[in-house]
């Protein structure tokens, strides 16, 4: 078995059929990365950066990257001022505090400092300001969680598949603001290829398929002035496997999927498919690429930032299922006939809240889930201001 | 403890609405059920007065259930549509000869006339004989592909304004998946639609689009309609199953995930950046197509030319292909008539190598047959002569064609044609060796199974070689022999 680059021997198999020596193999996985920050265009010399960890293979594996590039020499050196971003406290708290430290101890091993943010501190304060590097200890002291606030036990009481996105959505949020804070115009997250194929099928699964072009593609422009930019999405968690094997990285394996939803039925159904159809993960992460919105309107859902749909007369699966509901509240058997606005109003809102005034559809059943109670955490949060 | 029905009609529920979750009586379920049709129907305005209207009827709870709503809403809200049943018998053994029984059943039950088109007399293939041809996978390509233009002839034929299809929500969002898989990035953005079909073809629209399969099931089983439901014995080996099995765990943990996918389907579009196929008529059948050729005649064209194979795979391949092969034909008419022409020269010459010039006439070895006619122009050798004649009465074309396909340089037809095309170089063979051809030989070979094709392409292999040998050497030989004589 001979490595397909240099006709050494090789020790790496990728796809059952690539053979490659360890060496052509880092050269790689290191070409993937750096073209596709490159081929992009976004990035310019010396800007800013925010890099968010887990703590997980690939976030292991970025940092990796990130301290291999800017210590290349001259013109081959990654032109970049990184800034390092961990958010914790949504797991059990012994667990969160052995994963925050083993990042600390990465970061610190390549001399990069990290801030270690609540996620629940962070996201319901309003005034960003980030604790100091390298603790741990200031965000697992933060005792002010009231019923309204910790958000652990808020996503608990709903069903995984929304706490999923919610945690997503909430994350990029918080990416966003400390982003601000640092003054990086950009973001780096650490989604590889099979990553973001379950992200498009479960993004379709949730109704999110206008938002495919910002959840999957290279970079996410709903905000204005921070873009952020996945430069590992050329990457395979296979790949992974093998990097983190030769360099010997020390990983903490995350798995931020809650059980018995939609995405990790999903995320099942990718791996058991990838076994006996190795194209898939590339062909699927190819369509998102040709995929856009219809949704050309210049409102933005107040919860993930994406844009409103236009009005349009066209029937759509809102319509069709507002209408199950009408029926299902025993009209009289009358075809079309004119319920009255308000009837027509109040069925919406039992099932699609505030709907294409500051919510996406999928955020709207969010919404809905959350209970349309005051002290809803949509509400605290400020995303909804009615 | 029973659930009051939730329109407040005062029975106890039946079932919960997948869609809603909302728990609703037997009676209140029905109305239910036809007004969200209904709704469907006139929010998106699928017909119009007066319109003509068939039914794509399988005899499957989808079409029972969608002929048995049409013709219920058209008589309770005056759509004035005439409604009539469209059947395509794909000539299926032990799946559609009984399936279409219960259409049969349905054409009496809902008097509505009933049209069956079946695909042996549209395409001289039934379904049966197309899988014995091509094997137990790709074959719902075939089926899928020819139902889909069967369904426009016989629309056509019926001249409806459009076709009505039984697609319920669940078969678009798997589609939706589905095509996301396979990375269809065209069909992705049709699937959704409620409505399709371009300028001058005959629309089709899906009544049921926004309906959940189960609910369908509720309503085909309570109401008791006649329906079929075996699932297709070929079925199995599709790629659609993948998809299929994703949906339904998925739909175990979000009933409402269905519309989700639906409402994804239909927000979404594609980059204007991204260039797709623009849909045409087809040049042979004038159908509407992507390509140049429609895929049902490249999949025909496949299977009358011995190479099944022909329409899997990319479409810019078979049109290459096809390209080839058509160049291949009108050579082949080329070769034969001036081997006609070359043959009356000959025997008016009273040449006599006339195998010769025949097997060399557009073989590498022209020059080589010029000089050995020229040096065999006095010789005398009946044998020869007679030989040659026999081969051409009997076997009039055949033995031409394969010489012409030696010639053709594409590497990819070469091989397919090696690979499928028995019975020709059979023939070939048989002339070549200078026997008379015997027609049955070749019948005998288009029953081969699969098991021995791949000898047979071995044996075709050697035998295209010792065709191209014989072809040179004999007539290098003849021409030394006759210098010799």
């Amino acid at each position: 078995m001979i490595c397909k680059k240099c006709k050494n021997s090789g020790s790496v198999t990728v796809r059952k059929e690539h053979m490659y020596c360890d060496n052509c193999f880092m050269l790689n996985i290191n070409h993937k990365f750096r073209s596709c920050i490159g081929k992009n265009k976004i990035l310019s010399s010396n800007d800013n950066v925010l890099v968010c960890l887990t703590g997980g293979k690939s976030s292991t594996v970025l940092l990796d990257l990130i301290f291999n590039g800017l210590s290349q020499d001259s013109h081959k050196k990654l032109r970049m001022v990184p800034f390092f971003l961990h958010i914790t406290g949504l797991g059990e708290k012994e667990n969160d505090i052995t994963v925050a430290e083993l990042i600390i101890k990465q970061c610190q091993s390549y001399n990069f400092n990290v801030y270690i943010v609540n996620i629940c501190e962070y996201y319901f304060q309003r005034n960003n300001t980030l604790p100091s590097v390298n603790s741990v200890t200031d965000v697992h002291n933060w005792t002010e969680l009231n019923s309204n606030t910790n958000l652990k036990s808020i996503l608990g009481k709903m069903t995984s598949t929304s706490s999923n996105d919610i945690e997503m959505k909430i994350k990029h949020d918080i990416f966003i603001r400390a982003a601000k804070q640092l003054k990086c115009d950009f973001i780096f997250t650490a989604e590889t290829t099979t990553t973001l194929a379950v992200n498009l099928l479960s993004n379709l699964a949730i109704g999110r398929g206008s938002q495919v072009q910002d959840d999957i593609g290279f970079f996410d422009n709903r905000d204005e002035n921070i873009k952020i930019l996945r430069p590992m999405k050329d990457i395979t968690e296979e790949e992974l496997h093998h990097y983190i094997r030769i360099k010997n990285l020390i990983e903490i394996s995350v798995d931020t999927i809650r059980g018995n939803s939609l995405q990790s039925v999903i995320k099942t159904f990718v791996t058991d498919l990838q076994e006996n159809f190795p194209a898939t993960v590339s062909t699927v992460c190819k369509t998102a690429d040709k995929i856009g919105s219809v949704d050309k309107n210049t409102n933005r859902c107040k919860f993930c930032k994406s844009n409103l749909p236009e009005k349009s007369d066209k029937i759509t699966a809102i319509d069709a299922t507002i209408f199950s509901r009408t029926v299902s509240n025993g009209q009289p058997p009358i075809a079309n006939r004119n319920t009255g606005a308000e009837e027509q109003e109040d069925i919406k809102m039992s099932l699609f809240p505030f709907i294409d005034n500051y919510f996406c559809y999928c955020c709207s059943k969010n919404y809905l889930e959350a209970g349309l109670h005051d002290s809803n955490f949509f509400e605290i949060s400020g995303s909804k201001n009615l | 403890m029973p659930v009051p029905c939730r329109t407040g009609c005062g029975k106890n529920a039946m079932l919960k609405r997948p869609k809603t979750g909302d728990a609703l009586c037997k009676d209140c379920f029905f109305w239910a059920f036809e007004t969200e049709i209904h709704f469907t129907i006139t929010k998106a305005e699928l017909f119009k007065s007066g319109d003509s209207v068939a039914v794509a009827a399988s005899g499957g709870k989808d079409s029972t259930v969608l002929a048995h709503v049409l013709k219920t809403l058209n008589q309770r809200f005056n759509y004035g549509l005439n409604l009539m049943l469209l059947s395509i018998d794909e000539g299926i053994t032990g799946y559609r000869d009984d399936s279409l029984e219960t259409v049969k059943q349905n054409r009496d039950d809902y008097e509505m006339p009933l049209k069956i088109l079946s695909y042996k007399e549209l395409y001289g293939w039934t379904m049966d004989e197309i899988v014995a041809q091509i094997g137990r996978k790709n074959n719902c390509t075939f089926c899928g592909v020819f139902r889909r233009q069967a369904l426009d002839r016989g629309a056509a034929m019926l001249g409806v304004k459009c076709i009505a299809t039984g697609h319920n929500a669940d078969d678009i969002a798997e589609t939706v998946l589905m095509n996301v898989l396979r990375g269809d990035i065209a069909r992705l953005k049709r699937c959704t639609a409620i409505t399709t079909g371009s300028e001058g073809t005959i629309p089709r629209v899906k009544p049921l689009k926004y309906t959940y399969e189960k609910e369908i099931v509720m309503y085909a089983h309570y109401k008791k309609l006649v329906y079929f439901s075996t699932e297709c014995v070929f079925a199995p080996n599709a790629y659609r199953g993948h998809a299929r099995a994703l949906l339904k765990d998925m739909e175990k943990i979000r009933a409402s995930c269905i519309m989700d996918i639906i409402y994804s389907g239909e927000t979404m579009a594609v980059k204007e950046e991204v260039t797709l196929p623009s849909q045409r008529t087809c040049i042979r059948c004038n159908f509407v197509s992507s390509q140049e050729v429609c895929k049902a005649c490249v999949l025909l064209e496949g299977l009358n030319k011995g190479l099944p194979k022909l329409g899997i795979g990319k479409s810019s391949k078979a049109k290459k292909m096809l390209e080839e092969y058509n160049a291949q034909q009108t050579n082949y008419k080329e070769s034969l008539q001036a081997a006609a022409k070359e043959l009356d020269d000959v025997q008016s010459k009273k040449e006599l190598c006339l195998s010769d010039s025949k097997n060399c006439k557009s073989g590498l070895c022209k020059g080589k047959t010029k000089l050995n006619r020229n040096s065999s122009i006095n010789s005398n050798d009946y044998t020869n002569s007679s030989n040659a004649k026999e081969c051409c009465s009997n076997c009039s074309g055949s033995c031409e064609r394969i010489k012409v396909n030696a010639d053709v340089n594409n590497t990819k037809v070469n091989t397919l044609l090696e690979k499928y095309v028995i019975n020709e170089t059979n023939i070939a063979k048989v002339n070549g060796e200078g026997t008379l051809c015997n027609p049955s030989n070749s019948d005998d070979n288009l029953n081969n199974s699969d098991d021995e094709e791949h000898t047979h392409a071995e044996y075709i292999d050697t035998h295209i070689e010792q065709e191209d040998e014989t072809c040179s050497a004999s007539c290098g030989k003849l021409g030394s022999l006759n210098i010799g004589f």
